[in-house]
């Protein structure tokens, strides 16, 4: 399985994760999730979150969901990226790519994935 | 021995500091540690049912016996996303 993780304080481009879209002639499903900062948080208007990572721990951790993952699905790649530092509302601060041959196992694992690192990356988010 | 202790998120607001260092007995365990930081820093023990534990980079139960030189992290549950 091709994996691809980047944890950045820069902008999330992506017009360039599209265009460096790579798959083999037997997927049938590639899908993204786009996860973005609303303006309210606990019912507060707010201007950004900041988020924090302990960034080696959240690599690893990123790497055990990817191991784990590929044991369960036959996913043919995985992206993500997560921005850390100052994200304005309506920007988004995760983008996630899976690529499997068939939608049920995509959605399925993109889902499960994203679920995952809400339990056990370790990266926080702070409204300001 | 002597350990590491790094806090993230609003636990370093609750210690004061990023980091610190721990001295402890042989044979100690990441609740030793827990306890022996509560007393250090009293706003830890409010959290003492949330708080994450790593050392290095893996997640570890508070019966853990911990080595010297061990690098730990404490915090509040995970927000990703």
């Amino acid at each position: 399985m091709h994996r691809e993780l980047t944890i950045t304080n820069a902008q999330i481009d992506e017009a360039a994760l599209l265009r460096s879209r790579e798959f083999s002639n037997g997927m049938g499903a590639v899908i993204y999730f786009l996860g973005v900062v609303r303006g309210s948080e606990e019912g507060a208007a707010i201007n950004a979150i900041e988020y924090e990572a302990f960034q080696r721990m959240a690599e690893h951790q990123f790497d055990l969901l990817f191991d784990e993952m590929e044991k369960r699905w036959p996913i043919e790649s995985v992206r993500l990226v997560h921005r850390i530092g100052t994200v304005k509302v309506n920007e988004p601060s995760l983008w996630v790519e899976v690529i499997a041959p068939h939608r049920g196992e995509a959605f399925a694992a993109c889902q499960w994935l994203i679920d995952e690192m809400k339990r056990v990356v370790p990266i926080w988010k702070k409204p300001v | 021995m002597s350990v590491t202790v790094s806090f993230y998120s609003y636990f370093k607001d609750l210690t004061g500091c990023g980091s610190t260092t721990e001295s402890l007995p042989e044979g100690s365990t990441l609740n030793d540690l827990y306890q022996k930081l509560s007393v250090r820093f009293p706003k830890l023990v409010a959290m003492q049912k949330s708080t994450l534990m790593a050392v290095g980079v893996e997640y570890r139960e508070r019966g853990y016996a911990l080595q010297d030189g061990d690098e730990i992290s404490l915090f509040p549950p995970v927000q990703g996303g």
